[in-house]
């Protein structure tokens, strides 16, 4: 499934020549609207399990508990999934990958390196429809018997399906090896998803324009291995991008209008995210790939909006990277951010460290005498306080 | 760690032919006192069909079946002990921390499953029987007003009839497939302190089918026998 990419590859090649004739036509049953599978079945079975890996997302750590995020995504979502919206339950979780998925029973997770990374509302209600496209195709209900089908011809899987560990498997994301979908079933939920979003009136060139930058913020990777991989770097591992899924979106999109509200829509759900911004970035450096982060600010930083928060993070990124010049445009970064009213109050912290290793003490003492001034409950003030007594000459414990 | 739990069923089947196998805490009074509170949580079972292949699938019919059987049991069981019993009901508990406390019971089980039935014994574990789910169990005391709790996991698999015939099929040919099997388990948790008071571990044995109300019955009395209630 989802980790052999070379053997994906040649079939993407196949398949590729096909699709350029033939029109995506969706070869999926769609789901009678609140039907809820006989407990008897092997459906049944994959519900009961969604259901309690579910209750338990509602009592992780990582669960965003912001009630204006998880009220604003939800009505996106619902927007979206129309006749499915009493169904769909998206939950909002804090980690920084791209990722959203759905379990068959309806609990759809969107994860917030996703949000992150998403420009627009539009975009955002893509992703979601293309989660609620594979609810209502049922396509995991398909994996699961497709991949029970091939375990019955090869015994071999009996080991790698690790007994009666679904529910565990379906929370930790590892959807992706127990639910990959296929090809067929990524390219029919992005054919779905795409018309559930148009339908309630967003851009269509959002879909494609997500994929592309995803794309290229594969190809900005600090890593090697990730660049190569071009269409399934790492951390969009669930959803690998093909050239031909953007191919077939923009033949979707072509001759459509594009929607009236585009900037609306995207300050709206910048406003949304806001709140949450400083703590996904910082969240995104764990990940340790700085390049991706560099082009993920640079990205969020185009319309001009929470610069005082991506230059810090920029600097951020530059100081943990290391590598030679970086320490300046670290220090560009953060004096950049310094002129910016949303600049983090840990700013002039690292501004001030960073003016020291520059030989700028004036500066840093400025730097740090606006933190003490800002951060009055700081736990770290007294390193702060440390320092400044360092530069004035007195000691420095 | 579902492997680690077959592991450890079958070095229960290996080990002996009785199917429970208690573990008490030691150094304490294991008995709660008279009139006690004691809270039962509804037991906490999957169980699924090991198809011909090896996987297993869930089934909702056969868990909701054994849980309300187990259910039933338990309380048939514990009728008449001097000890004031209330039922924790699953379907609202499992949320927040309420759900994490009792989830937590649930990996401390099977950690002792694992490190104290002889399967990856710790030297540090060696001395006695010290498991505690911690003082975070006390929120379930002051929530439900409770001395006591006892919880009742349980996992398993039934082997398929396709499956049952890849077996013979393949022991024919001289190799082992490992069959389904059902394993329950029962903790009861001082809730001031946390500790595991008493443990127990049944292996189901034919006739003892938790899926219907005589096999749950059964399991139950081997699970339950000797609790100090």
């Amino acid at each position: 499934m989802s980790r052999r990419p070379a053997l994906r590859a040649a079939v993407s090649v196949i398949l590729a020549a096909s699709f350029a004739t033939t029109a995506l036509t969706p070869a999926f049953a769609q789901r009678a609207v609140g039907a809820r599978p006989d407990i008897a079945t092997d459906e049944g079975g994959l519900w009961a399990q969604s259901d309690k890996a579910e209750t338990e997302a509602r009592s992780k750590a990582e669960l965003n508990t912001d009630p204006a995020l998880t009220a604003y995504v939800r009505g996106v979502s619902c927007k979206v999934a129309a006749e499915y919206c009493g169904e769909v339950r998206v939950y909002v979780m804090d980690r920084p990958y791209f990722n959203a998925q759905m379990a068959p029973n309806g609990y759809m997770e969107v994860w917030s390196g996703l949000l992150l990374r998403v420009r627009s509302e539009s975009e955002l209600a893509f992703v979601l429809g293309h989660e609620t496209s594979h609810f209502a195709h049922g396509h995991s209900l398909a994996a699961w018997r497709d991949m029970k089908a091939r375990a019955n011809v090869g015994m071999f899987l009996m080991v790698a399906a690790g007994g009666g560990a679904l529910g565990n498997l379906l929370y930790l994301g590892a959807v992706s090896g127990m639910f990959a979908f296929s090809r067929e079933q990524e390219e029919d939920a992005d054919q779905l998803g795409f018309g559930l979003a148009t339908k309630a009136g967003y851009d269509p060139a959002a879909p494609a324009t997500l994929w592309r930058a995803l794309k290229a913020e594969t190809a900005s990777s600090d890593f090697e291995k990730v660049r190569k991989q071009d269409t399934r770097a790492s951390i969009f591992a669930t959803h690998p991008v093909t050239s031909d899924r953007i191919a077939a979106l923009d033949k979707l999109a072509a001759g459509l209008p594009p929607a009236p509200a585009a900037e609306a829509e995207r300050v709206r759900y910048r406003a949304a995210i806001r709140p949450h911004l400083a703590a996904w970035l910082a969240d995104d450096l764990r990940r340790r790939d700085y390049g991706q982060t560099l082009h993920l600010i640079d990205r969020l930083a185009a319309d001009g909006e929470d610069l005082g928060v991506l230059e810090f993070y920029k600097g951020e990124a530059y100081r943990r990277r290391r590598l030679d010049g970086d320490q300046d445009k670290a220090l560009a970064a953060y004096v950049a951010a310094s002129a910016r009213p949303d600049a983090p109050v840990a700013l002039w912290r690292e501004l001030g460290d960073m003016q020291m290793k520059a030989s700028a003490p004036d500066k840093a003492r400025a730097a740090y005498e606006t933190y003490l001034a800002k951060a009055v409950d700081a736990q770290d003030r007294w390193i702060v306080e440390a320092s400044l007594k360092k530069i004035n000459g007195t000691s420095g414990t | 760690m579902i492997r680690l739990m077959t592991l450890a069923a079958a070095c229960l089947i290996l080990a002996a032919c009785t199917t429970t196998n208690v573990k008490s805490a030691a150094g304490l009074p294991t008995a709660p006192p008279q009139n006690a509170k004691v809270l039962v949580s509804q037991p906490d079972i999957e169980l699924s069909v090991l198809t011909a292949s090896g996987i297993t699938e869930p089934r909702a019919d056969w868990t909701a079946s054994a849980k309300t059987y187990m259910q039933s049991a338990v309380q048939t069981e514990l009728q008449g002990r001097a000890h004031k019993f209330t039922v924790l009901d699953p379907s609202t508990a499992m949320e927040g921390r309420e759900g994490q406390v009792i989830r937590l019971n649930g990996e401390v089980g099977k950690s002792i499953l694992v490190f104290n039935y002889g399967v990856l014994p710790l030297p540090t574990k060696a001395g006695g029987f010290d498991w505690t789910l911690g003082e975070g169990a006390q929120l379930l005391a002051t929530k439900y007003d409770a001395d006591y709790a006892l919880f009742v996991y349980g996992r398993g698999s039934y082997s398929s009839g396709a499956r049952v015939a890849m077996m013979i099929g393949a022991a024919a040919l001289g190799v082992g497939l490992p069959t389904g099997g059902q394993q329950v388990f029962a903790s009861l948790v001082d809730l001031k302190t946390g500790k595991v008071v008493w443990f127990n571990v049944s292996q189901a044995a034919p006739g003892t089918d938790m899926r219907t109300p005589e096999g749950a019955t059964l399991l139950t009395k081997s699970l339950l026998k000797g609790i100090p209630l």
